[in-house]
Formats: structure tokens, C-alpha cells, sequence
């Protein structure tokens, strides 16, 4: 036959979110100590107890090795040679969007999110991260009419530090895991997001988190609390630009919902995944995790992860409020060189809980691409459920799909269910769209989305569209 | 409907292809006019199916000589998707089944790339379900068909419905059907058939690849060509198949053996 | 006593790890391999940090009296017609006074040099460490060579009894092409002891191997059992096993299709009660196309039992069309037991079909509601559905199985 793309070339597609804004930026010395520690709480002006809470993390994360069970590969780390606080030079946090450098305005727009009043989304609320710092959100005052706050977590740290002080480290403690004890040490940003009782947040939240210098870690911090009835989406977006070295990005969420809340947590990350030959990509470490306290409580995950060299991620749901529930939509897909380990852990702690877990792995080129999950129902969890599925796809002959989801059981009252199953993308498949007049790209595309389609349905309907587009996007040159 | 003088659509000339490493076609020369319904008959292993696979462009074969032109226009170098929106149609002999991707939503898309083809505009999302409801009565076919994913689960004779409803929803100008009799029992081929019939019509043109006579039963031929290790033995008129019928293959042996002492003498 | 001095005791007091293997090694020391033994005591004992012991403590192990055993006849069954028995007691010859059936020899001198270790190195077995121990322990091997069909079922029988100690048995059949056998492997405890057992098969082209093994255990018993199989194209495994009963009950098939386009089945039943734990390592590895798995795993965990499944699947890039199945139904009868299963699946090529699925659950209500409807008591209707569960594997086991009471042995109602 004349040409025809392999799937291979199709997952080839330049990365286009790899430009490097040229701004000034206030960047502190590279490496980390205590002084270092200090200095990032001192720039923020910050409290006692979080300096507090900032220098116990420290001090045990001294104590603690870097993990290394994961199914990953990577030069060691070296903490000394990363910044740990860069931020674009502007005073202080505009009041006004007009007053932001428009630079900054400029690139979010390149990005797709535009932040200027008319150009801004409908319906969609963003804080825009740069670096290590929030630059604006928009929507704030239409979100206070319902008691909603909206904030990066510095300004929460000002204006809302007894809520701060009550909820932060309180579903990952400072000392959960080596990244988790990073971050709560130097942790410089991120959002804050409170809906007040009964209160259903009137439009999409969303944080935009873009990486832009070369040498800085991103350790943002993310803290959503929804009390008794309330309810609230929000989404994550995420894009780096392009450097030859490995970017260290360690974040922490913590989600709360109190009894009757519901918190709806969408990712769709696509941070640079180094290039063809495995060099450069961010290092993506991150530690979610989200506490169904309350009683019929409700906490969702869906997340797409599409970018970073090396992706190691567990969003997880501890099911402790009776009748929670408790639910994580994934696709990952590699390509290249990459590696991803994820999956979730749902922790059945109180009685009725009930689980669901839908994780679609697609693994291209060399990648690597592994579901890690664990399902646990402790001697309370009576009447507890769980629902896993597990399905991985793989185009072409050299990349890996792993699968390991424990389920760990110490209640007979509970059912767990698990399934998996392992698919790829036929040559005859293809041809038989393409013998409809489909193009190759379109075909392998429909067939991507096919597979993903339970996850893409959970995704806000502003971003499902998007989500489908980026896959094809990275796949385009792979298949074959 | 033979007419000598209607524009020609198809012509093949000393097709060679292989599969791997295995010659298949070994010179195949076939010329098809708009109006006209063709027949290849032939055993298995004939190579009637490879004929059908390499006009409509399969990756595994590999074409080694000859040429096609389809409307004048080199074919081989085409990829398939293009072939397709040109308005050359494959009913497959195994519709595979696509797990995920909606029935629906693939016969839109292929639709909308045959209306590209062809220079008319994209029908939106109400026009074309207008469109499939109307065609799905050429095939009798039940809507819920929609709704599920593209040939999964269906049974052998709902794949070839579906397949004679996306040759109403594209309009080919030359169908190829392979083996489109395959598994069908009487009802459904009947079915099948009349889709076929009614689809025929001046300006397109049917190339009909079968095993057996009872295809040609129902879809009357203008053309029976007989083939045997890669090339066509014989053509003639529907008479030919009524005595293959009777005859059985044993004499297309025969002959083929004679032709293999006198190779020259085939083209 | 060169192994003592090379291993490092532990300032505890009584028999700490080290001193444990050190003080095995002293009384197995002449007679087993001096190269295992020598492995042994430099590898440390497995902790639960391991993620091959994450969930088995061997604790029970450790606790047993570190001296080699020598079981005392035990009583059995008649052996069922059809079938040959051979007992092993780890020191005398199982095959003297017996007259195997055709198709059967012994591997001796230079033949079983080049077979003995083959098996274990092609499944990556060789470094485990129960195959360690039992290397560094076990005084001779039963080794025997399959041509044909055997007609018979051969029994491989072993009681630990009530004796304390280590009880190291080593197997090895090497089946030729297109040859056929049945085994049945018994392991009886009623002690404090260690029933040491590994297994090599070599199954060459076409050969045809059914194996099951039975393990009723002891309170106080261990079993660590590996059985490490080498397949060849076009032949067929079938491993059907069923343990309980132990304090420490570990089983781990390894099976590898070197060239692929070969059969295996494994179906296993594994219970825990009391404070017993029961421990399933599972390893299938593809090493060319074409190959099939079918695995069904089952376990059963009350009291305060144990129960642990590790179901490894590595299909690499040359094993393509690989269809493998795996399928873990665990039932949870008590708040105090505790059931940990993990499917592992690896897989490169692209072209496979690799499915797993795995339940936990408890006995299900309106099953026993149906038979409770029908007059049968609770408890009754729960014993009922608990043999249906068991049965599924049991009734797999060679037919020579019966005789041993597969299902009442496993419980601990058999009349002993």
C-alpha cells in the first residue's frame, strides 16, 4: 500500500504547549535546607503554624527514602539542584486582571485559557498558576454572592487561615509519603476552593497550572473542602514547556466532604513528556487523596493523564462517612519513553461504602504503563461494595501494560468484583474504517475514544470534547 | 444492463499481487461499464477474494504488476479511505466488529467522508438520522442496530445487512461484494439481494464475488467470469454460472492444467 | 559446620532467623548440595518486606525445631485401583522393592546431573528461598523419565506425622515427547513440622502431564511447596492443587512455555482457618506465541484465617496470540479472617488476550435463603455451599484423589 501513517507516527505528534515565556522571574537560590524552608514561608508571609506544619515535614521527610517499587525507571533526583521558589515579577496580586503583566495574560491565552474579562470562559471559573504562584482567578466576586471561595492557598493562607489551619495536612499529613513530606515542606502554591453548607457551586472550577522555568520543582498544594450538602466540580489542567532536563512536579490534594457533600475532581494533565528518545519531561509525583467524611458523601476522580516522562499517582478515596461513595475514571496513555504507574486506592473504612474504579490504560511506542490499585475494606466496612475494571490497550509490539490491583478484604459483609481485560488496535480494524473512507487518524481516534468512552463521559461536558482531541493528538503516528 | 457504449468505471489489467511471500493474482484482467453487475465465481483459494482485498487496497497484499483504473484514475495508489470516498465500496466477507466505537456514529462519519468525496456538504447531526432511518428500510434493518457498537454481537446475516446499509449510505459507483452470501439463510439473503437490486441502477456498476449459484438466483448477472489459481479462466454470460452449477468445478481443473502447459498463451 | 560460621546470628535470644537456618544447616550438613547450602545461609530469611512475602509471616516456620526429620510410617488409605503408590520419607529410596509401570524409569549418574536444577532455572526458581532450603536440606531426589503413556497414576505420598522437624522432598519427572502421566502428590501432617517439597517437569513436545496435589495439614504444620514446570510446544499442563489446614501453607507453581504455543491450567482451592495462613505465589510466563492459560483460584478464609493469592502473568513482545485467563473467587466467612489477592499482569505483545477477574465476597444470601426456603438449617445450607465452592477444584484432582477424601481432609472432619 502507497504510505499509510503507522500508529507509531501517529503518536508522534510535536508537543505544542513547549514555548517558554520571557519573563523576569524572582527565582530563590537552588538547593534546600531549613533556611531555604523558612524563606518560602517568610515570602508568603505566612503564620506560625504553617511555618510550623512546613518545618515538621521537612525535618521527617530528612528521614525518609525515595520509594522505589514502583514499576519505574529514572536517574536519581538530585534535591539539591532544584529551585524551590520561582515567581513571575509582579508586585503583589493584581485586584484587577487589567493590571496583570500581559505577558502572562498572553500565554494562558496561547494555552487556551483565556483570562481577560471578555474573552474569558462562561460558566467556567480559572485560577491561573505560574510557576509558583497563583496570577489571577477570575469569576471571585460572582462566586462570593454564594459564599464560595475561590483562591490560590497563598491567599487563602491570609484571608481564611483558621479554615487553612483546620483542614490543611488533615487528609495527607505532612509525613504520608516521601513527595507528600516535600511538597508540605516547600509547597508554594495552588488552589483553595470552600463551598459552604448547602450550597451547590454555582459554576465549573478550574485551575490551570503551567510550569515555565527550567530548573524549578512545582509543588503546588490544593485544598477543597465541600460541608454538609454542598457540591462542586472542578477541573485541573496542566502544560510545561519544553527542556532537555527532567522538571520535578510533586503535588498534594486534599479533598474533604462532609456529610451529603460531593466534590467532582476532573485532571487533565499534559505536562511535556520529554521527547521521542526519553530526554527531558517532567517527573510528576503526586499525591491526591480525598476524605469521604461525612455520611453519604461523595468524592469522583476522572482523570486523563497524557503527558510528564514519569507519572506516579494514586488518587485515592477514604470511604469513612457511612454510605460514601467513592470513584476514579482514568485514562493514561504512554508513548515514547514514557512511564506511568497509577491508579487509585479506595479505603473502605465505614459501613455501606461502595467503590467504582474504571481505569483505561493505552500504551504506545516504548512506554510503559502500569494500573497499581488497591482495594481495602476494613472490619467495619459491612455491607461495603467495590466495582473495578481494568483495561488496557497496546499499539504496537514494544510497549508494556501491566496490571497489579490488590484487593485486600477483612469483611465478609462486602463484595469485591474486579475485572480486566487487554485489547489493541487491529490492523484489520482499520482498514475496515478506512475502507469506509475514514482516514487513518480519524479511525485509530474513534477507536481511542471508544475505548475511553466511560471515562471521557465523567468529564465536565466543556472538557470531554477537549479530552478526545488531545488523545488523538498524541497518538496521531502510532498506530500501524 | 450491458450498453458498449457506457463510460467504463473500472478496469483491470494483468493484476499481480501477493501475500507475504505468496503469489495470489497471477494476471487478472477485468473490465467493468457503468450498468453492469459482474460475477467472479471460483473456489476457495481461487484468489477471488484477494481480487476484492487488493481493489479495495488490504495492507497485507502486495500488488506486483498490472494496473487498475478507476475512472480513468490510477487506483493502486490510493489509499484505502480515499478509494472509498471515490465511491468504491467493499462489502466485506467477515465484517470485523469494533468494540466501543458507535454504529451511528461511524456510519455518519463515513457517510460525511463519501458526501466529502464527492463534493457535497456534510449532513448534520438530524439530517442524518433522517437519512439511516429511510436506508435502514432498504435493508429491513432494526433501529436499536444504531445504538450498539459496530458489528458487535451482531449475527453473521445482521453484519451483512449492515454492510449493504452503508453501501445505500455511501452511493458507491462500484460495490465489490465478497462472499456477501456467506452464512445468510433464505430470508436474509433474500433481503441482502433485494438491498443489491435496488441499489443497481445506470450509473453504478456491481461486482458480485461468490461461491455459489443461489446469489445469482436472486441478483441476475450481466457477466459470469470463472476463476482458478489467481486468474480468470473463462467469461461469458448468467449462462456460465448455471453450468458451473451443473458441471461442478472438475472441468475449470482441466482446463487450468491445459493453460498451465501453454503458458504463453495467457496473457 | 561451614554454613554455621558463615551465617550471622542475631543477638535474640532462642532461635532467632539466622540462627534457625544455621542451626538446619548444622544437622543437614554432608548428604544435600553443599552449593545450596551455602546459598542459604547467605540469603537472608524473606521479611514482609518483600513484596513476595507481604502478606506471609514466616514466623510459624521459625518456630519449628531446626533438625531434619524422619518420619514414621504413617497409615493411609488403600490406594485406589489403577494407581501406584510411592512414599517418601526424605531418606529411604521410594522406589525400592517397587516395579514401575512401562513407560517409567529412574534417572541416575550423569542423566540426572545434567536434568536436576534445569527446570528450576528456566522458571526462575532456583534463588527462591524455600527451593533454597530445600536444596541445602534434601538428601536425595526421586527422578524418573516418562516414554509413552503410563496407564497408571502414580502417588507420591508423604506424612510428616506428629514428629517435630524439616521434611525436604525433591522431585523430578522429565517427560519425553508425546508422553503422558498422571501424579498425584499427598502431603500429611499432624505435627509441628516443615513439609519441604519442590517439584521439576520437563514436558517435552506434546507431553501431556496431569498433576494434582493434595495438602491437608496440621495446626502447627508448614508446607512450603514450589513446582516449577517447563513446557515444550504442544504440551499440555494441568496442575490442580488443594491446601489447608497449615499454620504456613505456601504453594507456588512456576510455569514457563518456553517456545509458547503450549497448554496450562492451574485450579486451586486454598483454605485458612483458625489462625492458619494460606499463601498461592503464581507464576505463567510466555516466552513465545501462541500459548494458553487457564487459572482458576479459589480460597476460603474463616476464623482468623489467612488467605493470599499472587497471580503473576508475563506475556513478553515474542508471545504473541497469547490467551491467558485468570479468574480469583475468594469466599470470606469471618470478621476476623482476612483474604489479600493480587492478579499481576505483564504484558508487552499486542496481539494477546489476557482477561483476570477476581471477587471476594461472603456465602451468597439468597442462595441460602433458597435452600433455607427448602427446609435445610442455616448452618447446614452454609456447609452446603461451601463443599459446591470446593467441589468445583476437588473434583478436578486425579481420580485417585478420592481415596484420601479430598474435601473431609481439608475441613478436618475426616475420622482420623
Amino acid at each position: 500500500m502507497a504510505s499509510s501513517a503507522t500508529v507509531g507516527d501517529l503518536v508522534s505528534q510535536p508537543y505544542k504547549y513547549g514555548f517558554v515565556t520571557d519573563i523576569e522571574t524572582e527565582k530563590i537560590a537552588k538547593g534546600l535546607s531549613e533556611d531555604v524552608v523558612r524563606l518560602i514561608s517568610a515570602k508568603k508571609q505566612e503564620p506560625a503554624f504553617l511555618l510550623d506544619f512546613r518545618l515538621r515535614s521537612y525535618r521527617q521527610w530528612l528521614q525518609m527514602e525515595e520509594p522505589d517499587w514502583a514499576s519505574l525507571g529514572h536517574p536519581p533526583i538530585d534535591y539539591q539542584e532544584i529551585i524551590y521558589y520561582a515567581a513571575p515579577k509582579q508586585q503583589e496580586k493584581k485586584a484587577s486582571l487589567d493590571e496583570v503583566d500581559p505577558k502572562l495574560l498572553e500565554t494562558f491565552e496561547k494555552l487556551g485559557i483565556p483570562l481577560s474579562e471578555q474573552k474569558r470562559l462562561s460558566n467556567v471559573a480559572v485560577d491561573a498558576v505560574f510557576d509558583s504562584v497563583s496570577i489571577a482567578t477570575t469569576y471571585r466576586e460572582k462566586l462570593a454572592e454564594h459564599g464560595v471561595i475561590f483562591c490560590s492557598i497563598s491567599e487563602a493562607v491570609k484571608d481564611h487561615a483558621d479554615l487553612i489551619e483546620k483542614y490543611l495536612g488533615t487528609v495527607v499529613p505532612g509525613n504520608d509519603n516521601y513527595f507528600a513530606a516535600l511538597n508540605s515542606a516547600v509547597f508554594s502554591d495552588g488552589s483553595f476552593v470552600f463551598i459552604p453548607k448547602g450550597v451547590e457551586c454555582p459554576m465549573e472550577l478550574s485551575t490551570y497550572f503551567r510550569i515555565n522555568s527550567g530548573d524549578t520543582g512545582q509543588f503546588e498544594r490544593t485544598l477543597i473542602v465541600a460541608e454538609e450538602g454542598a457540591s462542586v466540580s472542578y477541573l485541573e489542567g496542566c502544560t510545561a514547556p519544553m527542556f532537555d532536563t527532567n522538571q520535578l512536579h510533586a503535588a498534594v490534594v486534599e479533598l474533604v466532604a462532609l456529610d451529603d457533600a460531593s466534590i467532582k475532581y476532573s485532571t487533565v494533565q499534559n505536562w511535556y513528556a520529554g521527547d521521542e528518545n526519553g530526554k527531558g519531561g517532567i517527573y510528576n509525583f503526586v499525591t491526591k487523596r480525598g476524605q469521604c467524611r461525612g455520611d453519604r458523601s461523595h468524592i469522583s476522580w476522572t482523570q486523563v493523564e497524557t503527558g510528564s516522562a514519569i507519572t506516579w499517582k494514586y488518587p485515592s478515596c477514604v470511604l469513612q462517612g457511612a454510605d460514601s461513595v467513592g470513584e476514579f475514571y482514568s485514562v493514561a496513555l504512554t508513548n515514547n519513553r514514557q512511564q506511568a504507574d497509577t491508579g487509585t486506592k479506595m479505603i473502605h473504612v465505614g459501613p455501606r461504602t461502595r467503590s467504582t474504579i474504571v481505569s483505561k490504560g493505552i500504551s504506545a511506542g516504548h512506554s510503559s504503563n502500569s494500573y497499581r490499585g488497591l482495594v481495602q475494606l476494613g472490619p467495619k466496612a459491612v455491607g461495603a461494595r467495590n466495582y473495578s475494571q481494568c483495561d488496557s490497550m497496546l499499539i504496537g509490539d514494544q510497549a508494556a501494560a501491566n496490571t497489579y490491583p490488590y484487593i485486600r478484604s477483612q469483611q465478609p459483609e462486602a463484595r469485591i468484583e474486579h475485572e480486566a481485560s487487554t485489547c489493541r488496535i487491529s490492523a484489520d480494524q482499520l482498514f475496515y474504517l478506512q475502507s469506509r473512507g475514514i482516514a487513518f487518524e480519524e479511525a485509530v481516534s474513534m477507536m481511542v475514544s471508544g475505548f475511553c468512552r466511560d471515562v471521557f463521559n465523567q468529564l465536565p461536558m466543556e472538557f470531554a470534547a477537549e479530552a478526545d482531541k488531545l488523545l488523538a493528538l498524541k497518538l496521531e503516528g502510532s498506530v500501524g | 444492463m450491458i450498453r458498449p457504449d457506457a463510460p467504463v468505471l473500472l478496469e483491470i489489467r494483468d493484476l499481480t499481487a501477493r501475500v507475504e511471500d505468496q503469489p495470489i493474482l497471477k494476471g487478472v484482467s477485468l473490465t467493468i461499464r457503468a450498468g453492469e453487475i459482474h460475477a467472479v465465481m471460483g473456489r476457495n483459494g481461487s484468489g477471488k477474494s484477494t481480487l476484492s482485498k487488493v481493489l479495495a487496497g488490504h495492507p497485507a497484499y502486495t500488488v506486483t504488476g498490472g494496473s487498475v483504473r478507476y475512472m480513468g484514475d490510477d487506483l493502486l495508489t490510493l489509499e484505502p479511505e480515499l478509494r472509498a470516498r471515490a465511491g468504491l465500496f467493499l462489502g466485506f466477507q467477515y465484517p470485523v466488529e469494533i468494540p466501543g466505537v458507535s454504529n451511528l456514529e461511524f456510519l455518519r462519519v463515513a457517510t460525511n467522508a463519501r458526501r466529502a468525496g464527492k463534493g457535497e456538504e456534510e449532513l448534520d447531526t438530524f439530517a442524518f438520522e433522517d437519512l439511516v432511518r429511510e436506508r435502514l428500510q432498504v435493508v429491513q434493518m432494526d433501529p436499536a442496530f444504531l445504538e450498539r457498537s459496530v458489528n458487535e454481537g451482531f449475527s453473521g446475516g445482521e453484519k451483512k445487512r449492515n454492510e449493504i446499509l452503508q453501501m445505500a449510505l455511501l452511493e458507491p459507483l462500484v460495490a465489490v461484494l465478497d462472499e456477501t452470501d456467506s452464512g445468510l439463510d433464505i430470508d436474509a439473503l433474500r433481503i441482502v439481494a433485494g438491498g443489491v437490486n435496488h441499489l443497481a441502477g445506470p450509473d453504478n456498476a456491481t461486482l458480485l464475488i461468490t461461491h455459489y449459484q443461489r446469489l445469482l438466483d436472486v441478483i441476475t448477472p450481466d457477466y459470469v467470469h470463472v476463476m482458478a489459481a489467481g486468474r480468470i479462466l473463462r467469461t461469458g454470460g448468467k449462462e456460465l454460472a448455471l453450468e458451473l452449477e451443473e458441471r461442478g468445478y472438475d472441468w475449470v481443473d482441466a482446463e487450468l492444467a491445459a493453460l498451465e502447459r501453454t503458458p504463453a498463451e495467457v496473457g | 559446620m561451614v554454613a554455621a560460621s558463615l551465617s550471622t546470628p542475631t543477638a535474640t535470644a532462642g532461635t532467632a532467623p539466622g540462627s534457625w537456618v544455621s542451626a538446619l544447616l548444622a544437622d543437614a550438613a554432608g548428604g544435600a548440595d553443599a552449593r545450596a547450602a551455602q546459598a542459604l545461609a547467605q540469603t537472608p530469611l524473606p521479611t514482609r518486606r518483600d513484596e513476595a512475602w507481604r502478606f506471609t509471616d514466616l514466623a510459624p516456620l521459625t518456630a519449628l525445631k531446626p533438625t531434619l526429620l524422619r518420619p514414621a510410617p504413617g497409615t493411609h488409605p488403600e490406594p485406589a485401583a489403577g494407581s501406584l503408590r510411592l512414599t517418601l520419607d526424605g531418606h529411604s529410596d521410594p522406589l525400592a522393592g517397587i516395579s514401575l509401570p512401562a513407560g517409567l524409569e529412574p534417572i541416575t549418574g550423569a542423566g540426572l546431573g545434567e536434568s536436576l536444577g534445569q527446570v528450576l532455572a528456566a522458571t526462575g526458581s532456583a534463588e527462591l528461598w524455600p527451593v533454597l532450603l530445600n536444596g541445602a536440606t534434601a538428601r536425595n531426589v526421586l527422578a524418573l523419565r516418562v516414554r509413552g503413556t503410563v496407564a497408571t497414576t502414580l502417588e507420591l505420598v508423604s506424612d510428616a506425622g506428629d514428629g517435630e522437624g524439616i521434611l525436604p522432598l525433591r522431585l523430578l519427572l522429565v517427560l519425553e515427547p508425546d508422553s503422558s502421566l498422571e501424579i498425584l502428590q499427598v502431603h500429611r501432617s499432624a505435627g509441628a513440622n516443615l513439609t519441604s517439597v519442590v517439584l521439576e517437569a520437563r514436558l517435552g513436545e506434546g507431553a501431556e502431564l496431569r498433576h494434582g496435589l493434595l495438602a491437608p495439614g496440621a495446626e502447627a504444620g508448614c508446607l512450603l511447596a514450589t513446582v516449577a514446570v517447563e513446557q515444550a510446544t504442544g504440551s499440555r499442563y494441568s496442575g490442580v492443587s488443594a491446601h489447608g489446614g497449615w499454620a504456613l501453607g505456601r504453594l507456588e507453581p512456576r510455569l514457563v512455555q518456553r517456545e509458547g504455543a503450549a497448554h496450562s491450567a492451574l485450579k486451586a482451592l486454598q483454605l485458612a482457618d483458625g489462625r492458619q495462613i494460606s499463601d498461592t505465589h503464581s507464576q505463567m510466563v510466555f516466552e513465545g506465541p501462541d500459548g494458553r492459560l487457564e487459572q482458576l483460584h479459589k480460597a476460603v478464609a474463616d476464623g482468623q484465617g489467612r488467605s493470599v493469592f499472587n497471580g503473576a502473568v508475563q506475556v513478553p513482545r515474542a508471545a504473541q496470540r497469547t490467551d491467558a485467563a485468570q479468574l480469583s473467587r475468594n469466599l470470606l466467612l469471618s470478621d476476623r479472617a482476612r483474604i489479600d489477592t493480587k492478579p499481576e499482569l505483564e504484558i508487552v505483545a499486542d496481539d494477546v488476550r489476557c482477561a483476570h477477574g477476581a471477587t471476594v465476597s461472603r456465602l451468597q444470601q439468597d442462595e441460602l435463603f433458597y435452600l433455607q426456603s427448602r427446609g435445610i438449617a442455616a448452618d447446614q445450607a452454609a456447609r452446603l455451599l461451601l463443599r459446591g465452592f470446593c467441589e468445583e477444584v476437588l473434583q478436578e484432582l486425579p481420580a485417585a484423589a478420592s481415596a484420601w477424601q479430598p474435601l473431609a481432609s481439608l475441613l478436618g472432619e475426616e475420622g482420623r
